[in-house]
C-alpha cells in the first residue's frame, strides 16, 4: 500500500502534491472550537408574554419527540349505531284500511315530525337530488341487491352497498351455510318514515340516517353445511313488514346511501323455530340429589 | 465470548420482537387516537393442516327427494405426548362403536391416551351440536378413528460409566371422523357356507382358453 502511495504521488507530481496538502490544512490557522452552548435570551419583544406564550414559544422549539408521530389515522364512513330509533306506531299494517285506525295511520305523513323536516332539510342542503318521492324505490333496490349478494356471497359488492356496522350483522355465522333469498313482490308502495342527521366527533361531520318502511313478500330458506333445510323453505313466502335505516356520509362527495339496519318493534310476531330441537341444560346437580327435589 | 453473544441476543429475542420499545409509554402520551389493535397474527406461518381442512367443505343444497345426509364431523389433537403404537391399541378399539359407549369405555381405560381421546370426543361432540347443526348429541358414531407420528426430538439419555444413549421424545396426534347416526351394525362373521359359495362361484367363473 506504502508502494501505491508513493507512485500515486510521484505521478501526481511531487509539488501539486503538497500544494494538495497544504491546501487542506493551511498552516498557523487555529481550528475553531465549539463554544459551550447558551441558553437563547429572550429578546426584548418577547420580554412581556404571558409564560403561557413563553411556553407555547419552548414547545416549539424543541424537536418533536417520536412518540407524537405514532397517531393512527382512521376514517369513519359509519356510525356505530341508529341514531334516535324510529318507534312504529302499534298494529301497524295489522289494520285494514277499512276502520278509521287504519286509514289514520295511512295517512301518516313525515311532515309530523319536526326534528325529521330538519335533518331533511340539512340533507338536502349536502345531497341535492334527495327527495321523499324518489328516494324509497332506490332504497328498495338497495336492500334487494343487498340481500342477492348475502346470498351469492359477493363480498366486495355487500360492502359496497351495506355500511360496515351492518355487514357484521348480516355475515354472522354464514361462512359454511348456504342461504337462498328471492324477492317475491312488494306489498305496499315503500316509504319515508323517519329521517335523522347527526354529527360524530368533530362538528360539521354530518351523516344522515333514513328510515324506510317496507312491507314486503320474500322467500328464505337456509341449509347448513350438509345441505339440509336449516331454516325456512324454498316454496313458502312470507310477508314481511321491515323498518331499514340507510346511511350516508353526506360531508364525503363519493358517499352513497348504503343499508344501515333494521329497527324491530317490540311487538313484532315471533319468528318461526328452526327444524332441529335444541337442549337446554338443566341445573346441575349433586350425586345424591335428584332433579324432582330440585323442583 | 460467542456463546455470551448468542445467549445475549436470546434474551433480547425472549423479551420480545419490540423489547426496545415500550408501547405503554407511547399510549400514555398519545392524544385521542391510541395506537390500540395492530391487527399482528402469525397464522400465516402456522400450518393449518388436511384434518381441519375437511370441515371447511360445504355441499349443494340436498333436493327434497333426496336421502337426509349424515353430517360429518373432523377433530383432531395434535402432538399429544404419547406413542403412536400405544396409541393405536385405544384408537382401534373405539372404531365403530357410538359416542357414548367410546366414552364409557375410554373412562375406565388404564391407559394414559384414553383420557386424551376421551377429551378430544367431547370437544367433537361440543362442535357438532354447536357449529355443524347436528340435533341429538348421542345420535353420533364414530367412523374412523386414527393415529398419525408427531414430531420427535432426540435427547441424550445418560448411562453409567460416562455412556449416553440418544433416545427419541415421542409425540402423536389423534384424528377423528364423528357421523351422525346409529353405529353401523358389525360384519357377520364369515361362515363355512359362505366359504364354499365363493370356491363354487370362482370355479364356475373359469374361462376356457384355447379350445373349441
Amino acid at each position: 500500500m506504502a508502494a501505491a502511495m508513493k507512485a500515486g504521488l510521484g505521478w501526481l507530481g511531487l509539488r501539486a502534491a503538497g500544494a494538495v496538502l497544504r491546501a487542506a490544512a493551511p498552516a498557523g490557522v487555529v481550528v475553531p472550537v465549539r463554544t459551550k452552548k447558551k441558553k437563547p435570551s429572550v429578546p426584548e419583544w418577547a420580554r412581556e408574554l404571558s409564560p403561557e406564550e413563553k411556553e407555547k414559544r419552548l414547545r416549539a422549539l424543541v424537536a418533536r419527540m417520536p412518540e407524537d408521530r405514532m397517531e393512527r389515522m382512521f376514517y369513519m364512513a359509519s356510525t356505530a349505531d341508529i341514531i334516535d330509533p324510529y318507534v312504529p306506531p302499534e298494529g301497524d299494517a295489522r289494520l285494514t284500511s277499512l276502520s278509521k285506525d287504519g286509514v289514520v295511520q295511512k295517512m301518516q305523513k313525515l311532515k309530523q315530525t319536526a326534528a325529521s323536516q330538519l335533518a331533511l332539510r340539512k340533507i338536502k342542503d349536502h345531497d341535492l337530488d334527495f327527495s321523499t318521492k324518489t328516494f324509497p324505490e332506490k332504497a328498495q333496490e338497495i336492500f334487494i341487491e343487498a340481500h342477492n349478494c348475502l346470498a351469492n356471497f359477493n363480498k366486495q359488492k355487500l360492502h359496497s352497498l351495506v355500511t360496515e356496522r351492518c355487514y357484521p350483522e348480516m355475515v354472522r355465522g354464514n361462512r359454511y351455510k348456504t342461504i337462498r333469498w328471492k324477492f317475491v313482490e312488494s306489498l305496499e308502495p315503500p316509504r319515508v318514515v323517519h329521517v335523522r342527521c347527526e354529527s360524530v366527533m368533530n362538528r360539521g361531520n354530518l351523516y344522515g340516517q333514513v328510515t324506510v318502511r317496507m312491507h314486503t313478500r320474500q322467500i328464505l330458506a337456509i341449509y347448513d353445511r350438509f345441505g339440509r333445510l336449516m331454516y325456512g323453505g324454498e316454496q313458502v313466502p312470507k310477508d314481511v313488514l321491515e323498518y331499514v335505516v340507510f346511511e350516508k356520509y353526506l360531508v364525503n362527495p363519493y358517499g352513497t346511501w348504503r343499508m344501515h339496519g333494521k329497527i324491530v318493534p317490540e311487538w313484532a310476531p315471533p319468528k318461526d323455530p328452526i327444524v332441529k330441537t335444541v337442549l337446554i341444560p338443566g341445573p346441575t346437580l349433586e350425586p345424591s340429589q335428584e332433579y324432582e327435589e330440585m323442583k | 465470548m460467542a456463546a455470551r453473544w448468542a445467549a445475549g441476543a436470546g434474551n433480547a429475542c425472549v423479551r420480545g420482537l419490540l423489547g426496545w420499545a415500550r408501547p405503554e409509554r407511547w399510549l400514555a402520551a398519545s392524544s385521542l387516537f391510541p395506537l390500540s389493535c395492530i391487527h399482528t397474527s402469525c397464522t400465516a406461518l402456522q400450518q393449518i393442516g388436511k384434518w381441519e381442512k375437511k370441515n371447511r367443505i360445504v355441499y349443494p343444497p340436498q333436493l327434497p327427494g333426496e336421502p337426509r345426509r349424515p353430517a360429518e364431523i373432523y377433530h383432531c389433537r395434535r402432538e399429544i405426548k404419547y406413542s403412536k403404537d400405544k396409541m393405536w391399541y385405544l384408537a382401534k378399539l373405539i372404531k365403530g362403536m357410538s359416542i357414548d359407549q367410546a366414552l364409557a369405555q375410554l373412562e375406565f381405560s388404564d391407559k394414559k391416551g384414553a383420557k386424551v381421546i376421551k377429551e378430544v370426543l367431547l370437544e367433537a361432540q361440543e362442535l357438532a351440536v354447536k357449529k355443524h347443526n347436528v340435533e341429538f348429541k348421542s345420535n353420533l358414531h364414530i367412523a374412523e378413528s386414527l393415529t398419525g407420528r408427531g414430531r420427535y426430538t432426540k435427547r441424550i439419555r445418560y448411562h453409567a460409566k460416562g455412556m449416553f444413549g440418544i433416545m427419541k421424545i415421542v409425540r402423536c396426534h389423534y384424528f377423528v371422523k364423528l357421523v351422525e347416526g346409529p353405529p353401523p351394525p358389525p360384519e357377520p362373521p364369515k361362515t363355512g357356507f359362505d366359504q364354499a359359495k365363493e370356491y363354487v362361484q370362482q370355479l364356475r367363473s373359469r374361462t376356457l382358453v384355447n379350445t373349441l
